[in-house]
């Protein structure tokens, strides 16, 4: 049986790992290598890294945080942020990506998951949707959660699977850093409508937030940062938690 | 001790280099099939797509098969796994052929499988050490293999158990991957190293 996955995410700027509390306010929590190899230790079962940088100069050292990430990480790493062509796609995985997230660029030009899935397979390239509820619905955002696209967020989803990607990355940008739990709905309302993997985020306060997006939001996987970078609780914590609750996990 | 790890041009091999050196190999990456099948080794990595690594295969495969049949180490991964059999539904072509068997779209309600699954294994030097492992998956197709007896492992994606590792000689064919599947993963890539080794 598969196991729903716990995910830390990490944000990256210019090689350190930086925490903002809804898209804004950035402070340093560590070294992304040793980061990533601590929670490998903990039994997170991914790591993603989500590179803010805003400079070009800034590419080089993602690829080199990549490249040192992967010699010492044995469980699969997702790297986003900045990604706009297939060749940029390439880049990561060959400095030991294994898959890459797209949301921005993804949105300018929908032909880029069509793309990067027949070069490297879907398996490789994940949707990242920021969604922002909007009376009954929710509207996707880009660059970083500062700019509405007017599209919906769950029909964008809909369709960027369609296009090649295979699995999303959701966030819900007004759960993102409060701790108050993942927005139910929003997952739920994709998970229903996909049929690739989905990973919840934006709003993990504990181990219950995770058990609810795995059985009511329907969520393969969940996204966790904050928590555990302010030393509030462990992977193990969680997943111990987790299995508590009838939640097999790995 | 020198592993060959095959470069079909696409993703992720730095990963899988690294695993084979931290388990007391040396990897040599190489698109060259001389090199491949002239090391202590070869490892078939799981990246890319089944027709682009098609393209990668000598136009013809009878020397790889005899090779691998004489008793050359191999570990297919994934895509490798997949290479290993004849046909495939995601691609054109023809694959090494050494297991008998083609490839086949999966038809669960989420694709790709993707995630930490139980693989329920036979007495086999790969599985050296573990019981039930759970390691990492990320397939969109599965191998339907024709040989009941190289089936060393199934795993449930969903529809009930399949093939998820199969050996035949010195030759094995996994769908997970162990250079993603933590500890247990590389207690795997050790043990095929060994086995190299003998």
């Amino acid at each position: 049986m598969l196991r729903p996955r716990v995910i830390v995410c990490l944000d990256v700027q210019d090689g350190r790992v930086v925490k903002g509390h809804q898209f804004k306010e950035l402070r340093d929590v560590g070294d992304p290598v040793e980061l990533a190899e601590r929670y490998e230790a903990e039994g997170a079962d991914e790591i993603v890294f989500l590179d803010i940088t805003a400079s070009h100069e800034g590419r080089g050292t993602l690829l080199d945080t990549v490249r040192r990430t992967a010699e010492r990480l044995f469980i699969p790493l997702t790297v986003g942020g900045g990604v706009r062509t297939a060749d940029d796609m390439a880049a990561l995985l060959r400095a030991g990506a294994d898959k890459v997230s797209v949301n921005s660029s993804a949105l300018a030009r929908p032909e880029l998951l069509t793309e990067g899935a027949e070069r490297f397979g879907s398996q490789c390239v994940v949707i990242s949707v920021d969604g922002k509820r909007d009376g009954e619905s929710w509207t996707a955002f880009t660059h970083g959660g500062r700019r509405p696209t007017g599209r919906d967020a769950v029909a964008w989803t809909v369709e960027a699977a369609e296009r090649g990607a295979g699995e999303v990355l959701l966030t819900s940008m007004d759960r993102d850093g409060a701790r108050s739990g993942y927005d139910l709905e929003l997952t739920r309302a994709v998970a229903d409508r996909v049929r690739v993997p989905v990973i919840a985020s934006g709003g993990a306060g504990g181990a219950s937030h995770l058990a609810e997006a795995f059985m009511e939001g329907r969520a393969d996987a969940a996204l966790v940062a904050g928590i555990l970078h302010d030393g509030l609780t462990t992977v193990g914590e969680l997943k111990a938690h987790l299995t508590a609750k009838g939640v097999e996990v790995r | 001790m020198k592993i060959a790890l095959l470069d079909y041009g696409a993703g992720n091999l730095h990963s899988l280099a690294k695993a084979v050196e931290r388990c007391g190999a040396e990897p040599v990456v190489t698109a060259d099939w001389s090199v491949a099948l002239s090391r202590d080794g070869l490892v078939l990595p799981g990246v890319g797509a089944f027709g682009a690594a098609v393209a990668a295969l000598p136009a013809d495969a009878a020397p790889v098969r005899e090779r691998l049949a004489a008793g050359y180490p191999c570990l297919g991964i994934c895509l490798g796994m997949q290479l290993l059999c004849e046909t495939s539904e995601e691609g054109e072509g023809q694959g090494i052929g050494f297991f008998r068997g083609r490839v086949r779209r999966l038809g669960t309600s989420r694709v790709p499988h993707m995630g930490w699954n139980t693989v329920s294994h036979c007495p086999d030097p790969l599985f050296a050490g573990l019981t039930e492992p759970v390691v990492y998956f990320a397939n969109s197709y599965v191998c339907e293999i024709d040989e009941d007896a190289a089936i060393c492992s199934w795993t449930d994606y969903g529809d009930g158990p399949r093939p998820s590792a199969v050996r035949k000689g010195r030759t094995w064919g996994v769908q997970f991957h162990p250079e993603k599947s933590s500890e247990q993963g590389l207690t795997m890539i050790r043990n095929f190293v060994r086995e190299a080794g003998r």
